[in-house]
């Protein structure tokens, strides 16, 4: 039977000088894999590793490995762990578990910023970066297709990810508010402080027509303006520039208003009373606040953004009980597939025991048969055999959809008088003809040769 | 004239799915979570305006013209004109915010119409009213179904100015386009029904005076209708040309846009009550 373990550190459980050391550089992951994959048991294994978590996931054969091989895997791996007690970080979880904590973690539903877009795409790097070193096998493949569907589920029939929250991408959201096309929409960058930057980008991102940066230090006003492929303009031109804008982002360092009502509305006329958009992410304020009560100029200062992401967080955390019903859905259909798998090789006992009563049978009454025409004799063995499927075919299903499959196979071993070793002569025999990969486990798929029972016409 | 029975049910039918549109628009508006049948408030829409459409040409099959005179005519052709309207923007511009509106109108106003076809089933028919005529009562339903889209995209319009300017970002927020698409809108609509207003009357006023020789009504009930038409049309043109002037853009475009609307309806509704029958059939 194939065990899932999974274990790691992530922002509930660990400081951030914890996680930091015991991330892997994206150089160092590809040998952490390596080595993980040579240990005993471990049929495949992946590494994830970003800036808020490091999650081990295995997949061994009939033992889990214990929370002790993991602490002494990163230990052996990060030698400036020694001096930290990892164990106290760790947690640690086994098959359904483990599996549902993987979908979660891929959903963006255990992210320190819940619905953020970037976890997925970082699963999917570990997952390529693992599969080039050969440790993803078919359980791994089929675990981490079914992680990615669920979060494009979530993503898609929740609103998880539908609202910004940060306060540069609430700014832009926000301009979508008012302004239809951005494509033919200018924006003034007017001073240089980080935030206005960031929003600064966003918009460009966002396809704006122009971007125009305005600074009091000259000199830095052109670098910037070079680094976002931006025009620069001299304080001087304030109210020139205004009237060209649509939206103006300010952060400067000046202690008083630099747009005032008059200088506003003399702004406002000079471009036709179209609508302004005014984002003053500046502290000490840059924009009188009086300028809201003008017709057609719109003002946030940075509390309004503030505000905005707050009501959005909260409406992400609402939508997460949505996702995780999501995440329930798809993990009661991995336990569903997970049981039929298990299953295969206890049908294939069975099968291979009916086969061998049904050819004793049939050299039993070898004379008999051997007398009748050539048609007959086929008929009558396809009889035979369409009787011991269709007689079968309850008992598969039963083992199929067994909550508890040693139970049921103890019942079935009673009711066909199974011996004991037949499953361990399964297992002997696959392990003596099967040596193109000894790490096959028990649970592996029907080799091509031997159909699954019950999936044949009865 | 007894109303078709078979009228009578397809506006029924029509009024269940535009009920239907209005309850999925409104779901969408309540539910957070995007919902997972987008095309099924259009495709209920799609349902109404068939049937409706319908109802509309056996009414129109059943007098033998262009039948436009009574009060039920033109509320039912006015919601179907609405959703028609809207059925392409939301083909065109997405603004699905506008179904949760254009529906409740659409449905209430065929309840009205299924009402009042209950309550005053019978009415004289008349001969034939002609082209000219035939044309006057489209155009004028036209130009009144967009000066209520109008009144719809300016109330939206204020309604978001006001959630910006006051910081609410709530789900009806959220839901809501851009303010320049409805500006844009507004516009658009506004020019629109002018000119189905305007030549409306030109086709009115040519009857008149292929009729009684002028393009003003002699008779007092006429020269009602023309007196409230002058009136409708000066307000409407004042805010048409107002709308030119750089200041009124945005707000100011949407009060004007409003009260055009409410001139045009008060007008309207003062013919029904006013011209005793010469104008309008209650």
């Amino acid at each position: 039977m194939i065990k899932i373990t999974l274990a790691g550190v992530n922002h509930k459980s660990a400081p951030v000088d914890v996680r930091e050391k015991i991330a892997y550089p994206k150089e160092h992951l590809s040998p952490a894999v390596r080595i993980l994959s040579r240990e005993e048991n471990v049929l495949e294994c992946l590494i994830l590793s970003t800036c808020n978590r490091v999650e081990i996931l295995t997949i061994t054969s009939n033992i889990h490995p214990d929370p002790d091989f993991f602490t002494s895997f990163l230990s052996r791996t990060h030698p400036a762990l020694s001096s930290i007690p990892i164990r106290p970080h760790l947690y640690y979880k086994t098959d359904t578990e483990a599996v549902e904590h993987l979908y979660e973690v891929t959903a963006s539903l255990d992210s320190m910023i819940v619905g953020e877009p970037q976890i997925t795409g970082q699963v999917k790097e570990a997952f390529e970066t693992c599969r080039q070193e050969n440790t993803i096998g078919p359980y791994l493949n089929q675990i981490f297709q079914r992680a990615i569907s669920t979060a494009k589920r979530v993503r898609s029939e929740t609103a998880i990810s539908h609202l910004p929250v940060s306060i540069s991408y609430a700014a832009c959201q926000l301009a979508r508010k008012i302004f239809q096309d951005m494509s033919n929409k200018s924006v003034l960058l007017l001073g240089g402080g980080e935030m206005a930057q960031l929003t600064a980008r966003h918009m460009k991102k966002m396809g704006v027509r122009s971007l125009t940066v305005m600074t009091r230090d000259p000199e830095k006003g052109k670098l910037l303006a070079a680094e976002y492929e931006a025009s620069y303009a001299a304080m001087e031109l304030l109210e020139e520039t205004m009237a060209e804008s649509d939206m103006v982002v300010c952060s400067t360092g000046a202690e008083t208003y630099l747009l005032t009502v008059p200088v506003m509305e003399k702004a406002m006329e000079r471009r036709d009373f179209r609508p302004l958009f005014l984002i003053d992410i500046a502290v000490p304020r840059n924009i009188d606040p009086e300028i809201s009560r003008l017709s057609n100029t719109f003002l946030y200062n940075i509390d309004d953004l503030k505000s905005v992401v707050e009501s959005n967080q909260k409406e992400r955390e609402m939508e997460t009980y949505a996702a995780r019903e999501i995440v329930r859905q798809e993990i009661a259909q991995f336990q569903k597939r997970r049981a039929e798998r298990s299953a295969v090789p206890l049908i294939q006992a069975l099968r291979r025991h009916t086969e061998k009563l049904q050819q004793s049978e049939f050299d039993r009454f070898s004379r008999t048969l051997e007398s009748l025409p050539e048609d007959t004799r086929k008929q009558v063995m396809i009889l035979a055999q369409s009787l011991v499927n269709k007689m079968l075919h309850p008992t598969y299903q039963t083992l199929r959809n067994s909550s508890n499959l040693e139970e049921a196979w103890e019942w079935i071993s009673r009711c066909y008088g199974l011996s004991p070793e037949l499953l361990s002569q399964d297992n002997s025999s696959r392990e003596e003809g099967g040596s193109a990969d000894n790490k096959s486990s028990a649970l592996d798929p029907a080799r091509p040769d031997f159909p699954l029972p019950g999936e044949q016409s009865c | 004239m007894k109303i078709s029975p078979l009228e009578l049910l397809l506006l029924e039918m029509s009024s269940g799915f535009y009920l239907g549109a209005f309850l999925l628009y409104l779901s969408e508006l309540i539910l957070s979570r995007p919902t997972r049948v987008p095309w099924a408030p259009v495709t209920a829409g799609v349902g109404g305006v068939l049937f409706q459409s319908l109802a509309i040409f056996i009414r129109f099959g059943f007098q033998g013209h262009v039948a436009l005179l009574s009060l039920r005519e033109v509320i039912s052709f006015f919601s179907w004109t609405l959703v028609l309207a809207f059925l392409y923007l939301e083909h065109q511009k997405k603004v699905r915010i506008l179904g949760l509106f254009i529906f409740a109108i659409a449905f209430l106003s065929t309840l009205l119409v299924i009402g009042i076809s209950f309550h005053a089933p019978l009415f004289a028919t008349k001969a034939p009213i002609g082209f000219l005529l035939s044309l006057h009562t489209i155009l004028i339903d036209l130009g009144l179904a967009s000066a209520a889209l109008s009144f719809i995209v300016a109330l939206l319009y204020l309604l978001l100015d006001f959630f910006l300017r006051r910081k609410i970002f709530n789900r009806f927020f959220s839901r809501m386009p851009s303010l320049e698409t409805l500006d844009q809108l507004n516009t658009n609509f506004n020019g629109l029904g002018f000119v189905f207003l305007t030549t409306g009357l030109i086709f009115a006023m040519i009857w008149s005076w292929k009729k009684f020789g002028s393009t003003i009504p002699h008779a007092s009930q006429g020269r009602l209708a023309f007196m409230g038409a002058l009136f409708v049309w000066v307000a409407y043109a004042a805010t048409v040309l107002l709308r030119w002037s750089r200041r009124f853009r945005g707000k100011q475009a949407a009060y004007l846009s409003i009260s055009g609307f409410l001139i045009f309806a008060a007008t309207m509704f003062a013919l029904v009550f006013f011209s005793k029958g010469s104008h309008f059939i209650l």
